[in-house]
């Protein structure tokens, strides 16, 4: 792991943590996960209140390489990259932040 | 006559004379004692007066008062006995002394000697020492500034538990102790006198003086020098004495022996710039010289305070030792319910290995 990859996996914070690990989930579920329901869990869960934050994660996870956005129809659906699983493994193991549940993958 | 104040005064002035007058607050106390008179110093308790002061002096201060005509006029020219630790004895003496301290003149002959029982301030309790350590600072300090006491004999109790004697037994010697000194006139009058003379009249006169008296006994060595041997010898019953102001010997000699040697005697006190009252008499039944000598020293009550105090307060700073070793400090416990989930998901290991398997499903890693 070059020590790139590992500064920029230590200034992720618990938004990206959780959109990475919401990604993942939507993609073993074969959903699509895109920003909208991104900024509808975070605001869930009391981390953001607009969508504007929750567009700046989803773009520096982008910038960073960590998921893919791709515009389908008029959505934009988010895809998590090696290098993302990579990153959101590493946070897993140094136990960074706790999970949270998407309400919209959950649906509760 | 001896007048004994308080329960350790009381059963020391019986053990010098079965008629002693005793004064104590309780009435079971003075009850247990047989003595020629009894006062029962009131304090107005409405439930009879069965108790005593509780080791409080304020309550035989108080109680000083109802008794005090009786009690200032019964002590000219005795002695009292009394402990300094307790409440009545410390109280009523100090209300006593108080008043001497007031009167304008008191005449050699008025004068009364007190000896004081001061408690060993290592093994007895705090409340003791403390009682005593301000009844010197107050009271003793007031009368010895006024001059209006005899002799004061500061008795210690330190030797008694020194030498875990029982309080009988170390009453009985206090008393035969103090019983020698007293002897010192009768022996002059009794036994032929070779030089000097200590009359009743001199005794009176030398026991009247306001300081604290020191006296001690033993076998007087002609050859050796005196200081050194009274130095051996002080009464280890007595506080030891400090350089002293005046003095008093006599020397009983055996028959058949040279008697000047108490000239050395007197050598030793000039040059001490002290001219002692003496008396040299004849012994038969002494094989030996036998040298009985008192001091009269002055030492300012405050110094005796300072040695209780610094005792005391080594006590006190062992006490807060112990307790600061004994102390555990113990971790406070403060416990965050997000995190103890945390933590127990964590040690389960479930997200960790979730999230891991997730990524594995989607072929990511």
């Amino acid at each position: 792991m070059s020590n790139l990859f590992s500064e920029q996996v230590s200034r992720l914070k618990e938004s990206h943590f959780l959109a990475l690990y919401w990604c993942a989930q939507a993609e073993d579920k074969h959903c699509k996960y895109n920003i909208t329901n991104c900024f509808d869990d975070l605001k869930a869960i009391g981390i953001t209140r607009t969508k504007q934050n929750a567009m700046a994660v989803v773009e520096a996870l982008d910038a960073l390489r960590f998921i893919d956005v791709r515009d389908e129809g008029n959505r934009k659906n988010l895809y998590i990259t090696s290098h993302g699983a990579r990153a959101l493994e590493t946070l897993v193991l140094e136990r960074a932040f706790a999970l949270r549940k998407s309400s919209f993958l959950e649906g509760n | 006559m001896a007048i004994g104040i308080g329960g350790a005064g009381s059963k020391l002035a019986l053990q010098l004379d079965p008629n002693a007058t005793i004064v104590n607050v309780s009435e079971t106390e003075l009850n247990k004692l047989e003595a020629g008179r009894k006062i029962l110093a009131v304090v107005h308790a409405a439930r009879g007066q069965l108790r005593g002061s509780r080791k409080n002096p304020q309550i035989g201060r108080d109680a000083f008062l109802s008794v005090k005509r009786e009690l200032l006029s019964l002590i000219r020219g005795e002695v009292v006995f009394s402990s300094t630790g307790g409440g009545t004895g410390n109280g009523i003496l100090s209300g006593m002394l108080g008043e001497l301290a007031e009167l304008d003149d008191v005449s050699p002959a008025d004068k009364a000697m007190f000896a004081l029982i001061l408690p060993c301030a290592k093994l007895e309790p705090a409340e003791y020492v403390n009682n005593t350590a301000l009844f010197l600072l107050d009271a003793v300090s007031d009368a010895i500034d006024s001059g209006n006491t005899g002799n004061i004999m500061l008795f210690s109790n330190t030797l008694k538990f020194d030498s875990r004697l029982c309080e009988a037994e170390y009453n009985r010697m206090i008393i035969e102790s103090l019983k020698v000194f007293l002897a010192v006139p009768d022996k002059g009058d009794r036994m032929d006198l070779i030089e000097g003379h200590i009359d009743y009249e001199d005794f009176a006169l030398y026991c009247s003086r306001p300081y604290f008296n020191h006296f001690t006994y033993f076998e007087y060595d002609p050859e050796e020098d005196v200081g050194k041997q009274i130095e051996k010898n002080v009464n280890p019953l007595l506080l030891p004495p400090e350089s002293p102001i005046e003095a008093l010997f006599l020397l009983e000699m055996p028959p058949e022996q040279d008697s000047t040697c108490y000239y050395n005697i007197l050598n030793h006190f000039v040059g001490l710039n002290v001219t002692p009252v003496h008396s040299v008499v004849c012994n038969p039944k002494r094989k030996r010289p036998f040298l009985t000598v008192s001091l009269l020293y002055s030492r300012k009550p405050a110094e005796l305070v300072e040695d209780f105090n610094r005792i005391s307060e080594e006590h006190a700073r062992a006490k807060v030792r112990k307790s600061l070793e004994q102390h555990v400090p113990l971790a406070r416990l403060e416990v965050n319910l997000q995190d103890e989930a945390k933590q127990a998901a964590k040690q389960t290991g479930t997200e960790e290995t979730e999230i891991l398997g997730l990524l594995r499903r989607i072929g990511k890693i």
